[in-house]
């Protein structure tokens, strides 16, 4: 409760200084009051077409993180399990991780245009090398003890991977989603604004086309609004898959 | 009936250091062997080998054992898995129920082993050893982080179950207590590189007592013979 407040607190603080600030300045090119914003960003939160924008948004951020666990976590379990493979791929992991966004996003533009495809695989670039390098690490802290007790009761290979692999994994993966959920909804936006051709981070390039700055902080809000419900509801299905495997 | 076992000229080496130094051995069907020796003496090392886990650098281990049971030093038990599922996990069609109840474990199936003393997560350890109806029992060090009433009760339930099943036993440790009250015959090796320096048939009964006559003077016995297994 306490801390509640003191979150609201520092809400109502933020605002202010928001606010005195644009009295201050008193250019809403630059800084538009937070009643001019708020005010704005409820009118779009009721426009059928912000609210499909934001679904948009939405779903390339999951179809990449989706798409990432389905790539990088295998790819993660196999190249940790072979000593060889890492050494062989982490010099292309290192480069995927290394080249800037706006490199992908020019390769993308060349390739395809503006279309959704772009962001969503900006955002699966830009993500799956945290997925791999996260999970070889979890291979590499597996319990050697328990494979080698499994190992002497000769047990089968499918249930060594759902008790022991699995099991060991699973805060690997969960802080695989924490973090990509993150960095997803940020390269989304910014490959939406770039090369997409439709979600928030378009409106955003379309707010900023016509110098409406109001309505780029509006949509900024309900892209951090979308991202913390999204990042809440996926915690919620993490925290019920860990409690499978993990004793309370 | 038990494992025979049949150890021939072994020697294990790891790089330059030498563990076991041609040993020859022969176990017999159900019967409980001891090995007693020094930290380092390889007892551990010469139960992976017969456990497949280790390779010999040289010599030749024969083992007649269709199904093993192992009793490591540590529980290695899955974290994340209640204890009716540790079990579930080497074998799905054992008497879980059966194996709980003949180690007093009743009433822990649905506990995950961080819940349990370090104690009954031996016995776990145990029960899943003795889930897989084995004809060799490996008791590595199984008890030393044990206190002297957990011990007991613990090697007195698998003297119970050896007079019902009649396994081989083979069990390390540097405990002499422990070796009397378990085996058949002890084995007692020298410092590394080890090799068998002497062997005591152990002829107390069924239900031995620590504070027995007869035990105390083979204790005192096996006392001598490590002491001047060490010179």
């Amino acid at each position: 409760m306490r801390t509640g407040l003191r979150s609201l607190f520092g809400i109502i603080v933020f605002i202010l200084l928001w606010q005195l600030l644009a009295v201050l300045l008193d250019k809403s090119i630059i800084v538009p009051t937070p009643g001019e914003t708020f005010g704005l960003f409820f009118q779009l939160l009721l426009s059928p077409v912000t609210l499909l924008a934001g679904l948009q948004t939405a779903w390339k951020v999951l179809m990449a993180l989706g798409l990432v666990l389905l790539l990088g976590l295998p790819l993660g379990l196999i190249i940790g399990l072979f000593e060889p493979l890492y050494d062989m791929s982490r010099p292309i992991i290192m480069v995927i991780q290394a080249v800037p966004v706006i490199s992908w996003l020019s390769l993308v533009l060349f390739t395809w245009g503006r279309n959704w495809q772009g962001p969503v695989l900006i955002a699966f670039l830009s993500i799956l090398p945290i997925a791999i390098l996260t999970t070889v690490s979890g291979v590499r802290n597996l319990d050697k003890k328990l494979l080698e007790m499994a190992r002497l009761y000769q047990v089968p290979a499918r249930k060594i991977m759902h008790d022991i692999y699995l099991g060991s994994l699973l805060p690997f993966i969960i802080a695989i989603i924490d973090v990509s959920l993150g960095q997803a909804w940020k390269v989304i936006l910014v490959a939406e604004y770039l090369c997409g051709d439709s979600g928030l981070g378009l409106k955003i390039f379309d707010a900023r086309s016509f110098v409406d700055t109001p309505s780029v902080y509006a949509y900024t809000l309900l892209a951090v609004l979308l991202g913390i419900i999204t990042e809440r509801l996926i915690k919620m299905g993490t925290g019920r898959l860990s409690k499978l495997w993990v004793p309370v | 009936m038990g494992a025979r076992l049949e150890v021939r000229s072994l020697h294990k080496s790891f790089g330059a250091l030498s563990v076991l130094d041609n040993w020859n051995l022969s176990i017999r069907e159900s019967e409980r062997i001891v090995l007693l020796g020094p930290s380092g003496s390889g007892k551990t090392t010469f139960l992976r080998l017969i456990a497949g886990l280790e390779r010999p650098s040289s010599g030749e281990i024969k083992l007649s054992s269709q199904q093993m049971g192992f009793v490591f030093q540590e529980p290695r038990l899955i974290p994340w898995r209640t204890v009716e599922d540790n079990l579930l996990f080497v074998n799905e069609k054992g008497d879980i129920s059966g194996i709980l109840e003949k180690l007093r474990l009743s009433g822990f199936a649905g506990f995950f082993p961080a819940q349990l003393s370090g104690g009954m997560q031996q016995r776990v350890n145990l029960a899943r050893a003795l889930l897989v109806e084995p004809d060799l029992l490996i008791l590595d060090e199984a008890f030393s982080s044990l206190d002297l009433p957990v011990k007991t009760s613990i090697m007195k339930d698998i003297n119970l179950h050896w007079q019902e099943k009649r396994f081989t036993i083979i069990a390390v440790t540097h405990d002499l207590k422990e070796a009397l009250f378990l085996a058949d015959r002890i084995i007692i090796l020298s410092p590394a590189p080890s090799v068998i320096a002497r062997e005591l048939p152990v002829t107390l009964g069924k239900g031995r007592n620590f504070s027995s006559p007869e035990f105390l003077h083979l204790e005192g016995q096996l006392l001598d013979i490590i002491c001047s297994a060490s010179n």
